[in-house]
């Protein structure tokens, strides 16, 4: 008995060490995405889907770019992340962020260098960009008369009762530095005072804040409830193409703003492979073009942005003026303070 | 074998450990968060050179303390109108609806048992311009244009809890009246006095404690609100707890939001306290 | 002003059957397809299967531990009871935001992953309050000389906690784990802030419900589980006035 009790002892621990071993090789094949709503749409990333049917990917959401570092910064387990164009630094100074291996990307001629360009900090490419658009003010042009040629139409007491402002401190304070020619990046204490004055007052102007394009800022465009807002391109597009309302999407000679979403790889990630090949795969063209058509978001891939040719896409990507970026503003870096500052600011007109 | 001693311990250290656990200790770390004066990754380990900077913050933002004030005052409205209409439904219920009270004790359930965010909706989609009752109004021919915008104000806020608190305040005053001695207002009765002063003198009296409990039941929750703020008060309708909720879900600052709810812990504390000193809690709980 | 009470709830439900997206008048006609639709949402079961699981774990926790506090308290005399009444009680008088918030912080810095299991947690310390009131109103009301003669009979605490004490208040406690169930399945201003990736119902909801299209889906879904919670509150009901 004993010998054989021995062989019994032996092949059970056979099995548990091939059950650790086991386990600890099966990486899980899964993904988490730090991901604003919307993105988690499949569409959005059908050609990973489709080349990786056995990945599982999971979305966590967050609601700003504030909440976004917010919930790194808290430990998020999330292998990518999405944030858009002023966040950069700050992940590349926690130590968050893995830097992209472009060598590996397959779609990254695709890019533009200008975009390459918004996605490098201190030199190096930490990120990759993905989803472009603009800021500027849709209005409806039964509603308001004439042409919107300023941003201060968001602030006009005339549309008293049906202005809509994004809920975001920092889009506030961007939206002040242009109507007065202020440099964003050079706020002092005194301007941000004159812009909480002006944003408070502006605040019985609006029927709401908004927080989400499709969620509360659309439904109550198409309704007519909402004549001037502050938006991306999205709604406007999806206007144009219901017809629900006239609308037009400003030109101000401020210059519109024009912002783009970028991925990071997160520096505690134990799929970075994996998440390389997960933003690669966003870039393909199956997976940007329906960015562009059903969501109405521009997307990094030139050969994708270059092949539209509905004539409502051209008009809200503003295709057919070949100088538009030449005339709208990146949203440059913020530092720490100033985020601080700015929603804390917000935050009082907010209350007031 | 677990002796007295023993079983007393087994019955009291689980309880105490948990709420130890899970509601000291997460109010303790609130507190010691809010004297932190940087945001930046939250640990046990690194960080702790603390300060009163966002209490500063806070004392420098009149428009936030005025928030918190304005808040609780419509928390008071809220919770004297809700208990105050929850009242007559209650009565009935407990004197008048006799043997057809299950019923309606089902009846009452209904509303309460229906998902509080769908009750909130259901007034955004009842008031807003293409909502149920504007489209109503037009179909039937009585108006043309829908009437402006009853949503996205402060009075939208309060009608809206008002209404979902209603058949949560009816409950336990139902059970307080239910608890009154049939024989005082018989013996009432005897003595002479009408309906009328048998309701304010003896029902009103006698329920008066689970009054207060229902009062206070709706008040403390109501001062914390956020969800309903966003569902339906627009600009306007902004209340102290989405501040709060700004600084941990849009701002990610979270030592001020930290402050700013440590200050709405104590203000509620305070006004628990107050109101124990005005009412006699004993006499509630019996 | 009953009207205003049943309004609502009662367009909710003839919306949930209205054959259109959008909750306008004139009705569309009779349709189950919302119903349908809902069957095959795996999101929108998987919440309300969250719920479930969360509301049961926390009504469980609640209702053992309230029945602790409500037996300490009661049956002994000893320091800190009424430290320990006071505790149980306090949850009431936080607001959700304020112990949202704290959990949150907590959980954050001790690096446990949000998930089911600390809504549930949170979950378990708001309804404590409920299933303390529930027991001990119960208990005050229950003969003590019941306990004390198993006792002197020769029986242990657990044997008697088992034979005499927990089959007097059994339908109670049921009243209790009912009440706590019902308190979390609905929460949601907690929930928010320790939900993970999973969401539980409402928090599901919340995040839904300005997507006009989704709502005749989402209606429907809580038109069938208001009908769970009216059963579950009526068995809570008959079983609290047996007593």
């Amino acid at each position: 008995m004993p010998a054989q009790f021995r062989t019994a002892r032996r092949c059970l621990a056979l099995l548990a060490a091939s059950a650790i071993v086991l386990a600890a090789c099966a990486a899980p094949n899964k993904l988490l995405v730090l991901e604003w709503s919307g993105y988690e749409k499949p569409d959005f990333w059908t050609d990973f889907k489709t080349a990786s049917p056995d990945t599982a990917v999971s979305f966590e959401f967050g609601i700003s770019d504030a909440d976004i570092l917010a919930k790194m910064e808290g430990g998020s387990q999330a292998d990518i992340f999405h944030f858009y164009t002023g966040w950069q630094q700050f992940y590349v100074d926690e130590g968050m962020v893995k830097e992209i291996d472009t060598s590996k990307l397959t779609n990254w001629d695709k890019v533009p260098d200008s975009f390459k360009k918004l996605g490098q900090v201190n030199g190096k490419q930490y990120y990759l960009p993905w989803d472009w658009g603009f800021t500027s003010i849709l209005y409806n042009t039964d509603k308001v008369q004439g042409e919107i040629t300023s941003w201060d139409a968001l602030l006009d007491p005339k549309y008293a009762g049906h202005i809509s402002m994004w809920d975001d401190g920092p889009a506030a304070v961007t939206v002040s530095a242009y109507i007065h020619g202020w440099d964003e990046t050079k706020i002092t204490d005194d301007q941000l005072a004159q812009i909480e004055a002006e944003w408070k007052a502006q605040k019985p102007l609006n029927l709401h804040y908004w927080t989400g394009e499709y969620d509360d800022l659309c439904p109550e465009v198409e309704s007519g409830d909402i004549w001037v807002a502050y938006d991306w391109q999205g709604c406007y597009a999806t206007v144009l193409y219901d017809g629900s309302q006239p609308v037009a999407y400003a030109n101000p000679k401020e210059g519109r703003n024009s912002w783009v979403g970028l991925y990071g790889i997160s520096s505690k990630t134990a799929n970075y492979d994996l998440a390389l090949k997960f933003l690669d795969d966003k870039l393909a063209t199956l997976s940007c073009s329906n960015a562009v058509t059903q969501f109405y978001y521009g997307c990094a891939n030139q050969d994708v942005m270059a092949a539209v040719d509905d004539p409502v896409l051209i008009k809200a990507f503003s295709l057919d003026d070949p100088s538009i970026l030449e005339h709208t503003n990146f949203t440059p870096p913020v530092t720490a303070a100033q985020r601080d500052a700015w929603t804390e600011m917000w935050s009082r007109v907010k209350s007031e | 074998m677990l002796g007295r001693r023993g079983s007393l311990r087994f019955l009291a250290a689980p309880p105490f450990v948990w709420l130890t656990l899970l509601f000291i200790l997460p109010l303790l770390m609130a507190i010691a968060i809010s004297f932190r004066p940087h945001v930046g990754p939250i640990s046990f380990v690194t960080g702790w050179d603390l300060s009163l900077l966002q209490y500063k913050k806070v004392v420098d933002s009149p428009s936030w303390l005025r928030l918190l004030g304005i808040s609780i005052g419509m928390a008071f409205v809220i919770a004297a109108v809700a208990t105050v209409l929850a009242f007559p439904i209650a009565y009935f219920l407990a004197f008048r609806a006799r043997a057809r009270a299950p019923i309606f004790l089902v009846l009452l359930l209904v509303p309460s048992a229906t998902s509080f965010l769908l009750r909130v909706m259901a007034w955004k989609l009842l008031l807003g311009s293409n909502g149920a009752i504007n489209s109503f109004l037009i179909w039937i021919g009585l108006i043309r244009e829908p009437i402006g915008l009853l949503l996205y104000s402060q009075a939208a806020v309060i009608i809206t809890l008002i209404y979902v608190w209603i058949p949560f305040a009816a409950l336990p005053i139902y059970a307080a009246l239910q608890r009154i001695d049939r024989s005082h207002l018989e013996a009432a009765a005897d003595l002479g006095s009408g309906p009328w002063t048998r309701f304010y003198r003896v029902t009103v009296p006698l329920s008066f404690p689970g009054l207060v409990a229902t009062f206070v039941m709706v008040f403390i929750p109501t001062i914390g609100e956020y969800v309903t703020p966003v569902l339906v008060g627009g600009t306007k309708g902004i209340m102290y707890g989405n501040l709060i909720q700004d600084f941990f879900t849009r701002a990610g600052n979270w030592p001020l939001g930290s402050a700013l709810a440590v200050v709405m812990l104590g203000v509620t504390l305070l006004l628990v306290v107050v109101a124990l000193r005005i009412v006699d809690l004993r006499r509630v709980v019996a | 002003m009953l009207v205003l009470l049943y309004l609502p709830i009662v367009l909710l439900a003839v919306f949930s059957l209205n054959n259109g997206t959008t909750l306008t008048f004139p009705l569309k006609g009779f349709t189950l397809t919302w119903y349908q639709a809902m069957v095959g949402d795996q999101a929108l079961l998987g919440a309300a299967r969250n719920s479930l699981v969360v509301a049961t774990a926390a009504a469980t926790a609640a209702t053992a531990l309230g029945f602790a506090v409500s037996q300490a308290v009661l049956r002994f005399r000893f320091t800190g009871r009424r430290l320990l009444l006071g505790l149980a009680g306090a949850p009431l008088v936080v607001p959700f935001v304020v112990l949202g918030v704290a959990l949150f912080l907590l959980f954050t810095a001790l690096g446990i992953p949000r998930s089911l299991l600390t809504i549930a947690a949170g979950h378990s310390v708001v309804a404590l309050p409920y299933a303390t009131l529930i027991l001990l109103a119960r208990m005050v009301g229950l003969d003590p000389a019941l306990e004390e003669a198993a006792m002197d009979l020769g029986a242990t605490y657990p044997v008697t906690l088992r034979r005499v004490i927990i089959p007097l208040l059994g339908p109670s406690l049921l009243s209790a784990w009912l009440t706590c169930f019902i308190v979390s399945f609905d929460e949601v201003a907690l929930a928010n802030f320790l939900a993970g990736g999973d969401p539980t119902f409402p928090v599901f909801l919340y995040g839904q419900l300005r997507f006009a299209q989704r709502l005749p889906v989402l209606i429907a879904m809580a038109v069938v589980l208001m009908i769970g919670t009216i059963i579950l509150t009526l068995i809570a009901n008959r079983l609290r006035s047996r007593d």
